[in-house]
């Protein structure tokens, strides 16, 4: 599936994390092609944020390799995998709560050397709220807000990890659909983890599922649906 | 939360010319003494409120900054080293030099770690005046032989309480100007943004630590600032400068005076210093009445006195139609 392919937007290749005695990733290989939306789902433990970190620099691998659109990126610090096109957003809301959220979103620009810091306002509806602090706005708010700082400068690929967590069904619909038409619109790939199906199977093309660090499955969202050790590690047979 | 742009250099400017005048209304020697001393002090407790408002960090050992650039001027004059003018750039810029290079090194760590670090750089210096007494007279001090003119102006100037009040005061309104603009600057908000959260501003993609070894040196020139004019002023240093007690009272001068803005540590210098001088003609123990009124501020105003101020200001200018 994988190797030193230049057309993967992202690739993890053999990646490993051991903490300690514990195998949190045991020798994953992912693959996303330019402009796909991957779901990456499995069940609590499963080595879904691990597999995250390892890739956006912020934990380092035991082993295997990280490549984004063909360069080897593994060794960079997750300030230059930004600056290299790689962004993420994380599964607490990160934001700056004493700075206004056009400060945050122009800063966010200023690092990726971008001027589509309006644009992004716009796009995530934050231009009504521009001189609001970040502490001061609705939790639906910042996750938008911690969104526009990773969409900023338009990454070539975006991890989100759980982008739709403690928001309402409704709300988590909305950001999907925004979400999708964010990516469409400026070509950016993403790896999204969630544990909301429906958001899920909105957005995505394809799934990996991971299950003790492990890929447990792969391919659309109809096969996952209906493969019985999927269903039996995480979805359960009402999904089915 | 600060007072609104336009309003700042407005609000500077008066109480640069109310300071400006204040030596006229002021009849005692000892009370511009006493008022000289708070502005040296209050410059030194800005620089230390400036690490904590953009850093968010607590430093124990200001007393370092501020006792090296007070013994590099009292030394290079003593041993007439070099040109004053030289000496006086030098004891600002090699401390903060050496925050630069200290901060690049410690400032990874967090919390109690950074600020014990702190301290106990500032006491190696402080034994190393102590016992280097070939240098610096150990405990005795040294009483530094200042040039008859500096700068351009005579040493009276520096010495006289009445002319040194107007010299420092117009050092703390620059400063507090400089400091202005350097918060509402790019860099301030970056250092802002990483102080509140440091992953995230990896993450954008900003490279954190040299930004907050940057706003470290700043602060530590601050201090060193503080002490060339503390030398000026007395001609006479001793390792009490070096001393953590004067860190810990520089941090005591921020908190009450409050940290968000950038004039609040001043503020809490010149109240802990007119404070501290009538507490002391109460009762010998004046410590323990500091110690109380700290605490107290501590809980009732936690923003300080200036913080409570912007506060009630902020709040007549809503009610305000």
């Amino acid at each position: 599936m994988t190797g030193a392919r230049t057309d993967w937007a992202l690739e993890g290749e053999g990646l490993t994390r051991r903490f300690g005695g514990f195998v949190a990733l045991d020798n994953v290989s992912i693959a996303l092609r330019p402009g796909e939306i991957r779901g990456l789902i499995g069940p609590n433990g499963a080595g879904k944020s691990t597999l995250m970190d390892v890739l956006s620099g912020r934990g380092a691998a035991s082993g295997g390799r990280v490549r984004l659109l063909g360069q080897d990126i593994g060794a960079l610090p997750a300030r230059l995998r930004r600056r290299a096109g790689l962004a993420r957003s994380f599964q607490k809301t990160n934001i700056f709560p004493d700075l206004t959220v056009e400060q945050q979103v122009r800063l966010a620009a200023r690092a990726a050397e971008a001027d589509n810091a309006a644009e992004v306002l716009d796009a995530l509806n934050l231009t009504a709220l521009a001189q609001r602090r970040g502490a001061d706005i609705g939790y639906g708010d910042q996750r938008r807000l911690d969104l526009a700082l990773a969409l900023v400068g338009r990454p070539r690929v975006l991890l989100l990890d759980e982008p739709a967590a403690g928001l309402s069904m409704s709300e988590s619909l909305t950001l999907a659909a925004l979400l999708r038409d964010l990516a469409a619109r400026w070509q950016v790939t993403v790896l999204i983890v969630e544990h909301d199906m429906e958001v899920i199977f909105s957005i995505c093309s394809h799934l990996t599922v991971l299950h003790l660090g492990r890929i447990l499955a792969e391919g659309s969202p109809d096969e996952v649906r209906a493969m019985p050790e999927v269903i039996t590690a995480y979805l359960g047979s009402s999904a089915a | 939360m600060s007072i609104k742009r336009g309003v700042f250099p407005i609000v500077l400017l008066a109480i640069a010319i109310a300071g400006g005048v204040l030596p006229t209304l002021v009849g005692s020697a000892l009370l511009l003494t006493l008022l000289t001393q708070a502005v040296i002090n209050a410059i030194l407790a800005s620089g230390v409120g400036f690490l904590v408002r953009q850093n968010g960090l607590v430093s124990f050992g200001h007393a370092g900054f501020f006792g090296l650039g007070a013994y590099i001027v009292a030394l290079s004059a003593t041993y007439h080293v070099m040109p004053i003018g030289f000496a006086l750039a030098l004891a600002i810029l090699a401390p903060a030099l050496l925050a630069l290079l200290l901060g690049l090194a410690i400032l990874r760590l967090v919390g109690v770690a950074f600020s014990m670090l702190t301290l106990a750089v500032a006491q190696a210096f402080y034994e190393l005046v102590l016992h280097w007494r070939e240098l610096a007279n150990g405990d005795d001090g040294i009483a530094a032989e200042l040039p008859p003119r500096i700068l351009g102006l005579d040493l009276a100037m520096f010495q006289q309480p009445g002319s040194m009040f107007l010299i420092c005061w117009a050092m703390l309104i620059l400063l507090l100007f400089g400091l202005r603009l350097l918060v509402e600057s790019p860099f301030g908000t970056l250092t802002l943004a990483i102080r509140e959260n440091e992953e995230r501003a990896r993450f954008i993609g900003f490279e954190t630590i040299v930004p907050r070894a940057i706003v470290y040196a700043i602060s530590a020139a601050i201090a060193a600032l503080a002490g060339v004019l503390f030398t000026l002023y007395n001609g006479f240093v001793t390792p009490n400068v070096l001393y953590w007690s004067l860190s810990g009272e520089a941090l005591v001068m921020a908190v009450i005076g409050g940290t968000r803005a950038v004039w609040g540590p001043a503020l809490g210098a010149v109240i802990f210093f007119l404070f501290k001088d009538a507490a002391g003609d109460l009762t010998e123990h004046w410590p323990a009445i500091i110690g109380g009124t700290l605490i107290v501020v501590t809980v009732l105003l936690p923003r300080g006195v200036s913080g409570t101020i912007t506060m009630l200001l902020e709040r007549l200018g809503a009610r305000a139609p």
